[in-house]
Formats: C-alpha cells, sequence, structure tokens
C-alpha cells in the first residue's frame, strides 16, 4: 500500500515540475495612480484567432493611448471564469472585461459579489444560472450586430454571381456555420439577404459543422457546397471554419473569412466580416476613462464602425466598389436593415 | 419526407464514399493502435492524447523545414513518446491504466495550446501551403475505374498506407509468432512468462507502435486535411476509434468495418446543406446505427482476458 502511494506521489510531483515551468508572469504596472483593466479570456485563449485575440489588440490600443494597468488572464476551463474575474474585482480593478457569451453566468455572479466594480462583457450580460439578465447596475453588454457585417460579403458573392465574375457562375454560394447560434445565424442571415438582393435567382447553401474546432470537419461540408456548384464560401465557424477556407482554394473558388481579417488564412479569402471586438474593448476602457461608464447594452454595428469589413486577396472591380460603399451607406443610415433572422 | 430520399440518393455517389474512407482512416490509425495495446493486456484510451500531439507536432516540424515527411516523422514519434509515458507508467509503474490515459489526453490538449503560445505568441499560427502538405495521389489507370476508382484510388497518400497498415496489422497479429506471443501476453501474461516470452518487452512495444499509429493519424488530419493546427482539432476521434476497437471485438478488420459505419456517418453529415434533415438529427446517425448493429449484429465483445491487468513477475 505504501508502495502504492509512493507511486502516486511521483506522478503527482511530475504534474508540479510540468505546472511551475508551464507558469507564465503577468505583466505588472506602473506604481504611480492608474486605471486598472483585466481582462478575462474564455476557454479559447488569447491565440483563438478571434474574439480574445482582437480583444487583447483593444486592450493594447488603449494602453498605449490612456494611462491603465492592463492585465489578462486567461481561463483553461469554465471553472476559471468566477475565480479570474473575482481576482481582478478584490484588487479594485477599474473595469473588468469578460470576453464571450460562455461568461455570462460567471459576470451575473460577480458582479453581484462586488457592485462597485464596473463589468464589461463581450457577446453577452450578467446573468443567473437559468441565462437571465440580472439587470446590475454595474455591468455593461457589448454586443454586434453580426448581420450588417455579414451583409458587406453577401453583397460581394452575391455581385459577383449575378455578373459572371465569380470562376462557375452557376448562381450557388454557400456559408459553413459552426452551430447553429444567434452569433453565428445573424451573419448567415446578412449573407443570404444582401446575396438575394444583388442577385435574385442565387442558391444560399447553408451547412453547419456541429463544431469550431475541427477543420476536416468544415472542409467536408464547404466541399459539399463546391460540389453543388458554389462559388463563395462563407465560413463562419471559427477553427473549424479554417478548413472550409482551405477547401475553397484546394477547390478553385472564392472565400469568405469571419470575425478578424483572415486574408492569410488561404489566397482563396477574398473578403472577411469582421466583428470588431477591438473596437468595442477600446470603447469600453475609453468611456471608464473618460467616467462615462453605461450599464445595460452597447451594440456596435456598421453604424459606430463596430462591425464591418475588408477586402482581401481579391482587387474588387469599380462596380462593385461602388456598390459596397452604397449599400454600407444605406445600412449606416437605416435605410437599409439587414435581419437578424435567416430569411 | 424528401430528407430520406436526400440520403438515399446520396448512397450512390462516389464522392460520399470517397469521403467516407477518408473520414474512416483517421479513425481507424488510432484503433489499430489501440487493438495492438489491448491485445498485449495495456488499455489505452489515451489515443485522442497522442494524436493531437502528432498533429500539433506535424504542423510545427513542417512549417520549419517545409517537408511533410520529415514533419510526419516528427508528429509519429512524439505520438510515440506520450504512448511511452503511458507504458512507463502503466508497465513499469503498474499505475491505473484509466487514469494514466486520461492523464495524456488533458495533458496533450494544455500542452498543445500552452506550446502554441509559447512558440508562436497570439498569433495565428499559421498554415502549411498544400504543396508542403501530404499529397493526394491519384493511383495511375485504377483511379479511371468508374465509381471504385473515385473511391479507393483517388485518396491521400495516407489512406493508402493506413490500408496497408490494416492488412498488416491483421496478418501479424494472426499469422505470425510475434502475433501468437502479443495476444498471449494479452490473455495470460504468466503463462507467457512462464513459456519465456518478455512480457514487459511484448507490452512496451505494443504501446509505443499504438502512439506511432496514432500519431501518423494526427499528421494526416494536420498536415494532409487540414493544412494547420487548431487546439482540440482532434475533436474526440481517438475515442471514437476506442469505440470501434470495440466495436470490432478488438480485430483489426473489425475494427476497420466499425471505422466505415462511423466515417459514412461524417460524410453524410457534411452533406446537411444538401439534405433536408436537422442536422443534430443527422449528426447522431453514426451512433445510432452503432448501438443498432451492437445490439443486433456484433453480440457480446469480450475483451483480452488480461486487459488492464498489470503483470507482476512471479504472481499467481
Amino acid at each position: 500500500m505504501a508502495h502504492k502511494q509512493f507511486r502516486f506521489l511521483g506522478v503527482v510531483a511530475a504534474a508540479m515540475v510540468l505546472a511551475v515551468a508551464c507558469g507564465g508572469t503577468s505583466g505588472g504596472g506602473t506604481p504611480t495612480k492608474t486605471f486598472k483593466i483585466g481582462l478575462v479570456t474564455d476557454i479559447g485563449g488569447l491565440n483563438d484567432k478571434s474574439f480574445n485575440h482582437l480583444a487583447d489588440v483593444g486592450l493594447e490600443k488603449a494602453k498605449a493611448e490612456f494611462k491603465i494597468q492592463a492585465d489578462v488572464k486567461e481561463s483553461k476551463s469554465g471553472d476559471d471564469y468566477v475565480p479570474n474575474l473575482t481576482d481582478f474585482a478584490t484588487k479594485s480593478y477599474d473595469l473588468v472585461i469578460g470576453v464571450g457569451f460562455l461568461m455570462q453566468e460567471a459576470v451575473g455572479t460577480v458582479s453581484g459579489t462586488f457592485p462597485n466594480v464596473h463589468f464589461s462583457i463581450i457577446d453577452g450580460a450578467g446573468t443567473d444560472a437559468k441565462g437571465v439578465d440580472l439587470k446590475h447596475s454595474n455591468v455593461q453588454s457589448l454586443f454586434f450586430k453580426e448581420q450588417d457585417a455579414g451583409a458587406m460579403v453577401g453583397v460581394i458573392a452575391g455581385w459577383l454571381e449575378k455578373n459572371g465574375k465569380a470562376k462557375k457562375n452557376k448562381h450557388v454560394v454557400g456559408a459553413v456555420g459552426g452551430i447553429s447560434i444567434p452569433p453565428v445565424n445573424h451573419y448567415i442571415a446578412g449573407y443570404k439577404w444582401a446575396a438575394k438582393m444583388e442577385d435574385p435567382s442565387v442558391n444560399v447553401l447553408v451547412g453547419y459543422s456541429n463544431n469550431f474546432t475541427d477543420p476536416a470537419k468544415c472542409k467536408g461540408q464547404a466541399q459539399t457546397q463546391i460540389g453543388q456548384g458554389a462559388d463563395v464560401i462563407f465560413q463562419v465557424a471559427g477553427g473549424c471554419g479554417l478548413g472550409a477556407l482551405q477547401a475553397a482554394g484546394q477547390g478553385g473558388v472564392y472565400s469568405v473569412g469571419v470575425d478578424a481579417d483572415q486574408k492569410d488564412a488561404d489566397a482563396s479569402v477574398i473578403a472577411s466580416a469582421l466583428k470588431k471586438v477591438d473596437v468595442a474593448t477600446y470603447t469600453a476602457i475609453k468611456n471608464v476613462v473618460n467616467g462615462q461608464f453605461q450599464s445595460g447594452a452597447l451594440t456596435f454595428s456598421i453604424a459606430n464602425e463596430g462591425a464591418g469589413y475588408a477586402i482581401d486577396n481579391f482587387d474588387p472591380p469599380a462596380e462593385l466598389k461602388t456598390e459596397l460603399d452604397k449599400i454600407q451607406a444605406q445600412i449606416k443610415s437605416g435605410a437599409l436593415t439587414p435581419p437578424a433572422d435567416i430569411p | 419526407m424528401s430528407g430520406v430520399e436526400d440520403i438515399f440518393r446520396l448512397l450512390f455517389t462516389a464522392n460520399l464514399w470517397q469521403a467516407t474512407l477518408a473520414a474512416a482512416v483517421l479513425l481507424l490509425l488510432p484503433a489499430l493502435g489501440g487493438v495492438i495495446s489491448e491485445r498485449s493486456g495495456v488499455v489505452n484510451i489515451a489515443m485522442e492524447g497522442m494524436m493531437l500531439t502528432g498533429a500539433f507536432f506535424a504542423v510545427v516540424a513542417d512549417l520549419a523545414w517545409h517537408n511533410a515527411w520529415l514533419a510526419t516523422g516528427v508528429a509519429v514519434l512524439a505520438g510515440a513518446l506520450m504512448a511511452t509515458i503511458h507504458a512507463v507508467v502503466s508497465i513499469q509503474f503498474r499505475a491505473d491504466q484509466i487514469v494514466s490515459g486520461i492523464a495524456i489526453n488533458i495533458f496533450a490538449a494544455g500542452l498543445t495550446v500552452f506550446l502554441v503560445n509559447r512558440i508562436y505568441g497570439i498569433q495565428d499560427i499559421g498554415h502549411v501551403t498544400p504543396s508542403e502538405s501530404l499529397p493526394y495521389i491519384n493511383v495511375g489507370g485504377l483511379d479511371q475505374i468508374p465509381f471504385v476508382g473515385k473511391v479507393l484510388f483517388q485518396q491521400n497518400v495516407v489512406v493508402y498506407m493506413a490500408l496497408v497498415l490494416l492488412v498488416l496489422v491483421h496478418v501479424v497479429l494472426f499469422r505470425t509468432r510475434l502475433g501468437l506471443r502479443i495476444r498471449a501476453v494479452g490473455e495470460h501474461p504468466q503463462a507467457a512468462d512462464t513459456a519465456g516470452i518478455n512480457v514487459y518487452l511484448i507490452r512496451y512495444s505494443a504501446v509505443i507502435t499504438s502512439g506511432l499509429l496514432s500519431g501518423l493519424a494526427g499528421a494526416f488530419l494536420a498536415i494532409g486535411v487540414s493544412n494547420t493546427f487548431v487546439p482540440n482539432m482532434t475533436d474526440g476521434r481517438g475515442y471514437i476509434a476506442l469505440a470501434a476497437m470495440i466495436f470490432g471485438k478488438w480485430t483489426p478488420v473489425g475494427a476497420f468495418i466499425a471505422c466505415v459505419i462511423f466515417g459514412l456517418g461524417e460524410a453524410i453529415y457534411d452533406n446537411n446543406s444538401i439534405i433536408h434533415v436537422s442536422p443534430y438529427l443527422l449528426s447522431m446517425l453514426p451512433y445510432i446505427l452503432t448501438l443498432v448493429v451492437l445490439a443486433g449484429l456484433v453480440g457480446r465483445s469480450t475483451p483480452p482476458a488480461a486487459d488492464g491487468l498489470p503483470y507482476v513477475p512471479g504472481s499467481e
């Protein structure tokens, strides 16, 4: 028995050595009076090429402009959310930012415990266990109109099909979603709506990989759509969607990236639908620094440049550029409203 | 109603079966590894972690040296290294093999994410260009056969390798002296030891072989199919391979049949943008099939007698 325990201790010791070796240090701030901003990532981590990464970009931008001390905590699992948020809150940070819908309940809990600390949460609210918004006066929700960004890339896809400027021009385009959840479907809704507006005869194929991390799954979805004659593949599936971009490259058709500018992910990427989490994070910090923190929802859209698109490995014809500018102006002015639900 | 028709029509397309075989091979390689390991008496649920580690190091090596074969070699070694940990813990130290397997899976998930951060910072890990990835090869002449040509002879090089390995593992396990020894060690290590077989050597080799095969699967996934690394990209394939191994009654051929069924489910699911069935329902398909087949056709699945039991020399 004693022998067995000794063996177990050996394993624990080895694990501890690894844990120590893997431990990092977080940057220290300046000793003078500064605003303290804490950012807590969700399980995606800072290198998710998307949300958490962009939130960090916004934080860095704010750090360069304002006198702030910025610290980041990466969550390794869902159990880390509450401790990470609490740690910043107990140290009286001026703003604690939670990245992502997955942190809703944690933000709801911790914001109730620390009513004097300001919280911002991206893509969510501070909720109870049932997902009901607790409407704490110290919590701010940062939401996005993904459909605005989806509409802009939908204009590109539809315009290419209508004018015969794509590869096959069979009036088919595709979208590969991760899981059928609101943020994903908002993008696809805008995309489909705008593609149909440009080219009424276009058939928009919509598939879901049921996954956000496995590129092979999205590649399969995209290959099906390319087999059906799709000329443009819009990926709305995070890391999984990288496989859809690959499939487009190998199938000789165009693709569209999502959330961040994905022009480097594959040569086939002609545009990206942007959800400017960096703008949202930066704005939230700026408001706190200026003493203008507001509870409730703050929505980012084309109108306030919190959503948009980027042209990537593609030189758009002048008429397409004109069309894009026209539609963007109309969405901005409210003359056109992309739908939130897939039409 | 038309959803069933859609699926039926799909079953007659070569594209579907081509995708099925590719998806099946991603499961077959770790499943073969599992068969070898468990036939020697070491429970192995660490294929997921070994595959993920292989996938990661394949991309790292390919990005560094721009050579897919070199990268595959690195991936195979990385898988073997993880397997060696499992072997040392479960054979030498006789720890619980399930716990060791879970530890490796969790360790691999953490290690790869940690290394992505350390090596590449918060940037995109980058992607492997098609010319630096494991090639798709059309077998001259044979690939022109209608239907069969597309399914069997227009595949990634790893698919051909896996099919050869399937035959090889089957022959070695059931037609050679080495195979007899492996099975003897898994059924009754005391008797095997008495007969002069080195139980530890056989078990170490078997477990490490499972790492080699899982590492190869990781390389195929990362630099054959996906051309990039995404944390947790193996997405449970190691566990499905485990199910395929049990489904196949710890035989290579049985495991292969199971992998084809799972692969078919995956390939059908890939068509959800043109099938009029709820994607959620569609994603359950392979598992429903498994339950039906397991309950109705396969019957009782019995593991090797000494599977999971550490061997203590001289014990009864």
